[in-house]
């Protein structure tokens, strides 16, 4: 089997979304856009501290003043503990906010990179490597 | 490990090998069969992938970790023999794979796709002695193991819209 071949399946293979929880298996592109950054203010109401992804749901009330519900897909358990953050460090109900990209689909989802929490304190709260743009937000590249 | 949970195992992995949908999987040339005859391969990485390994390794991924709510934190590690005794088949399949993605007819190179498929080997093993403990803190860093060694291999293998490869 060719090298491009191999790389071709694989690639393929990454669009399998498993639903669990907020879990999939995929790479950035394959469900984020690249060109669709945002800026996310709101509460947490949920957090998923599972592989390969740990999740965090926020409540967001847009411009017209209505209530939506957001889930934002950050690094490994692993890569946040790294950072310091870990299942206890935001609370629920804490105001946050997220910068990232949202999905393909245009649903209320979004892959995190940055998180500023109340004190101010701002942390890369994604994943190297997964094919996200260099947007400076990465510490690691 | 009981030949009892050996059983299920191994009936799991070879419907799930044996599962190939037509449509989804990439038919093999006669190189890619394998020349040893002594067995033949039933589909190709991508069919590896998506009806062996991803199932699989979620098996383990979703059976460890908390969800934290205003209500609680509800934690996600099987409460049962039963439930963990799912896990632990999971793991082996995960395990199990490591050594399907080495056959002739799907190893690229004989070094990093080698170690890497090791790595899974290792990561699948780990999960499946923390599930036989019923170790959920044990399990949860397995299934960051495994994570760390999907993204190795798709960080040099993948290309294209999923390059870098993984959630």
């Amino acid at each position: 089997m060719s090298f491009k071949k191999i790389a071709t399946a694989s690639g393929l293979a990454l669009g399998c979304l498993v639903s669990a929880q907020s879990n999939a298996h995929h790479a950035f592109g394959a469900e984020f856009d690249a060109n669709a950054p945002l800026t996310l203010r709101g509460s947490v109401t949920r957090i998923e501290w599972v592989n390969p992804h740990a999740w965090f749901h926020i409540e967001v009330t847009n411009a017209e003043g209505e209530k939506e519900a957001w889930r934002i897909e950050g690094g490994t358990p692993n890569t946040l503990l790294r950072r310091g953050i870990n299942k206890r460090s935001i609370a629920i109900g804490t105001e946050i906010v997220v910068e990232g990209y949202q999905a393909k689909d245009r649903t209320n989802s979004a892959n995190g990179r940055n998180i500023t929490l109340a004190n101010g304190k701002k942390m890369f709260m994604g994943s190297s490597g997964t094919g996200a743009p260099d947007d400076g937000a990465d510490p690691g590249r | 490990m009981k030949i009892g949970k050996l059983l299920p195992t191994a009936f799991l992995l070879s419907t799930l090998v044996a599962c190939s949908p037509s449509e989804q999987a990439t038919p093999l040339t006669e190189a890619e069969h394998g020349d040893s005859g002594t067995f033949k391969l039933s589909g190709d990485v991508k069919h590896i992938m998506q009806w062996v390994l991803d199932p699989a390794a979620f098996g383990v991924w979703n059976s460890a970790g908390s969800i934290i709510t205003s209500a609680g934190t509800r934690e996600l590690a099987p409460t049962t023999d039963e439930g963990w005794l799912a896990v632990e088949h999971s793991a082996a399949v995960v395990a199990a794979s490591g050594n399907l993605l080495m056959m002739p007819g799907r190893v690229v190179d004989e070094k990093v796709w080698k170690d890497t498929a090791l790595g899974l080997v290792d990561a699948g093993l780990r999960a499946q002695t923390a599930a036989k403990n019923q170790d959920s803190d044990a399990l949860f860093d397995a299934g960051g193991q495994i994570y760390r060694v999907c993204k190795a291999c798709h960080s040099v293998y993948v290309r294209g819209e999923n390059a870098g490869g993984l959630p």
